[in-house]
């Protein structure tokens, strides 16, 4: 009988590999197009530079905030007891970086020049801010992962030097916590900013962006990595959650959820006071337009209120599925978030002509071509996360070994 | 003994990321100048285009494009309807305005679109990456991409002109830059821009009915200072703050009822 649910699991588990080994073929021979055939292949246009690509940057990079938190939480505020989530947040929060350079690649005209990022410097720009901060930080994840590849029982019995050389890399965690929350505080928020400082694009053009931003990327980053160790724990017996501790967190994400309600709501409201030319069509296209259904349904029903209930209500939080479900919505309303950010500014065209408040209109819808290898990206984080689960046991909350790992982590902070 | 090995060691170690770090900030300083203001200069380009005798026939769009090499699908310089007056069709043309506050610098993460000492905003066609962060910031729509690589001639050569510039491949935006080759030259020949046509931009110089005039600024008799100084001018988009180096001047009452 065991042996039977067992053979089953292992279909499953091989099927899932399957549909994700092969959105990413399809990914990367969609993507071989776009590097030999260029950008033309996209429906991105002149009035619509920005799409589906930006949109999967900056959901996966808001995504992964999950690590920075929960590291500054265990490494900063001394909550030991989130060291295991925190664990997986590292590993989720690497992939996810990942997945923003790999689009990001596809997104740049010239993916020859990406160095180029590095190189040329134009500190005034919020991008370059952006870039510099994202390519640390990534730097920093990859320090931060080393000891969960370096733990793997299979890396310590191949590779015993290599594996505790990695290990050994987790004395350091407190102060990478340091690091990461500076880097994270300073890009999750101005890539709000990115938008934010733009003149020409009256909707973006307010300061709240960037609150509006972290905030989302705090309550979305936190539900993923919750519900990644739910899912896991219930599909695979490699992963092992404490389900308080994952109650608690899925909590923090209710209150967080209401103070991006709060901010969101003035955000909005303040908007609709005095007529503003292309910021007041750009509201109109979220609350009665194109966008509508993803802003209303989207972002706030299904991404902020239902959650907010579900999670802050303890009878609903305290079962595993609703708060699965809604720690779920979480993660859609951000998405749906960060795409009606994207095009709300560019769907609205300002005029240039004088004594014209004349506004019009432009509509983008991703390629085929754009879908397939934005598909591939996030098959190749699942991909990667699963994979995470299976061998390096990015979700487990009942070795103890942790524990004293963290304890010589405090040792050697406090000792330097 | 001991202690002596580390120190020199130490002092080594010292030695080399001193010189690791000096060598890496002058190689980075070096590629920024490459395409950085070059010190000051004693001019500022600018442009006035008169609305009341532009006809909207476009043959600075296609000087433009043959001058420029480019492709039949981007316009650095585009004409458009501007409404009526006095019962006929009005037209604005639009190139670059090179602003002095140029939103696309200022957002440009490598430094690819840079300003010169005299007021033209370029592109470092070798140093862009194409993340369009310039065309989302630019309130003039002045900026094209290259979605598509341009092969093949150029159906406005040679009708309208040779090209001067090479051409841009696919990939990076690209944008008027107020026939900087032309200015370059041209001043190297001893020319006066504005004043005679090889030193001044090929739209000014294929308008025909003289609705382009470009000079510089600080030269309080070029016709631009003139011109300015004596009918009322606006620019585009003045609200933002970007103080375009284009002059409009609107059409006068008086020359259309006369």
């Amino acid at each position: 009988m065991k042996a039977r649910i067992k053979s089953i699991r292992f279909t499953r588990f091989q099927t899932w590999l399957f549909i994700l080994a092969s959105l990413m073929v399809a990914g990367v021979i969609a993507a071989f197009v776009v590097f030999t055939q260029g950008l033309i292949v996209t429906n991105l246009s002149d009035l619509v530079p920005w799409g589906l690509w930006i949109t999967i940057d900056l959901s996966s990079i808001a995504l992964s905030a999950g690590a920075f938190l929960l590291c500054a939480a265990v490494y900063l505020l001394g909550l030991k007891r989130f060291q295991p989530v925190a664990r997986t947040a590292t590993f989720i929060g690497l992939i996810g970086y990942s997945m923003a350079v790999l689009t990001l690649l596809l997104d740049i005209g010239r993916p020859d020049r990406f160095w180029h990022a590095l190189v040329f410097w134009n500190p005034h720009s919020v991008l370059w801010e952006v870039t510099m901060c994202v390519c640390l930080y990534l730097t920093v994840l990859a320090v931060e992962a080393a000891p969960i590849v370096g733990q793997a029982i299979w890396m310590q019995q191949r590779w015993p030097r290599l594996a505790r050389r990695l290990e050994s890399l987790h004395r350091f965690a407190p102060y990478l916590a340091v690091a990461g929350l500076l880097l994270s505080m300073l890009h999750q928020s101005s890539l709000g900013a990115t938008f934010g400082v733009l003149k020409a694009r009256p909707i973006w053009y307010r300061p709240g962006l960037s609150v509006l931003f972290i905030i989302s990327a705090a309550a979305g980053g936190i539900s993923f990595t919750t519900l990644i160790s739910m899912l896991t724990a219930r599909l695979s017996n490699k992963a092992r959650v404490d389900d308080h501790l994952l109650e608690r967190l899925a909590q923090i994400v209710g209150w967080i959820l209401v103070g991006y309600l709060y901010f969101r709501f003035w955000d909005a409201f303040s908007m609709t006071y005095t007529y503003q030319p292309g910021r007041t069509e750009g509201l109109a296209v979220l609350t009665s337009g194109p966008l509508a259904l993803n802003f209303w349904v989207g972002e706030i029903v299904v991404g902020a209120l239902i959650p907010t209930v579900l999670l802050l209500n303890t009878r609903t939080r305290s079962k595993p599925t609703l708060r699965m479900l809604a720690l779920g919505m979480v993660v859609i309303g951000l998405v749906a978030y960060r795409w009606d950010v994207t095009l709300a500014g560019q769907v609205v065209v300002m005029s240039y002509l004088p004594q014209s408040t004349a506004t019009m209109y432009t509509h983008y819808f991703p390629s085929l071509i754009e879908i397939l290898t934005g598909a591939g990206v996030v098959a190749y984080g699942l991909m990667a996360i699963t994979l995470g689960v299976r061998y390096f046991n990015i979700v487990e909350h009942e070795e103890p070994e942790h524990e004293t790992n963290i304890d010589k982590a405090y040792a050697a902070a406090s000792a330097d | 003994m001991p202690d002596q090995a580390v120190d020199r060691r130490g002092f080594l170690k010292t030695i080399v990321a001193a010189v690791t770090t000096y060598l890496g900030v002058r190689w980075v300083k070096d590629a920024s100048a490459s395409s950085g203001p070059e010190g000051s200069s004693p001019h500022r380009w600018a442009m006035v285009i008169d609305q009341q005798a532009c006809t909207g026939c476009g043959y600075c769009t296609l000087a433009c494009r043959a001058h420029n090499d480019v492709p039949p699908w981007i316009s650095w310089n585009t004409v458009v309807e501007a409404g009526e007056y006095g019962g006929e069709t009005m037209y604005l043309a639009r190139p670059c305005m090179h602003c002095d506050h140029p939103a696309c610098v200022e957002v440009c993460m490598v430094g690819a679109s840079y300003k010169r000492a005299d007021g033209i905003v370029m592109m470092d066609y070798d140093k862009c990456i194409g993340c369009r962060y310039c065309e989302v910031a630019c309130p003039y729509r002045a900026r094209s991409f290259n979605w598509k690589a341009f092969t093949g001639p150029n159906p406005a050569v040679p009708e309208w002109g040779q090209p001067e510039v090479e051409r841009r491949p696919r990939g990076v935006a690209e944008k008027c830059s107020f026939c900087y080759q032309r200015i370059d030259r041209g001043m190297a020949l001893g020319l006066t821009p504005g004043v005679d046509p090889e030193a001044t931009p090929a739209c000014v110089v294929a308008c025909p009915v003289g609705a382009r005039i470009f000079g510089d600024l600080n030269d309080p008799d070029s016709k631009v200072s003139q011109m300015l100084k004596s009918i009322p001018s606006y620019r585009l988009r003045e609200d933002l703050g970007t103080e375009p180096r284009v002059y409009y001047l609107h059409v006068r009452d008086q020359e259309v009822n006369a």
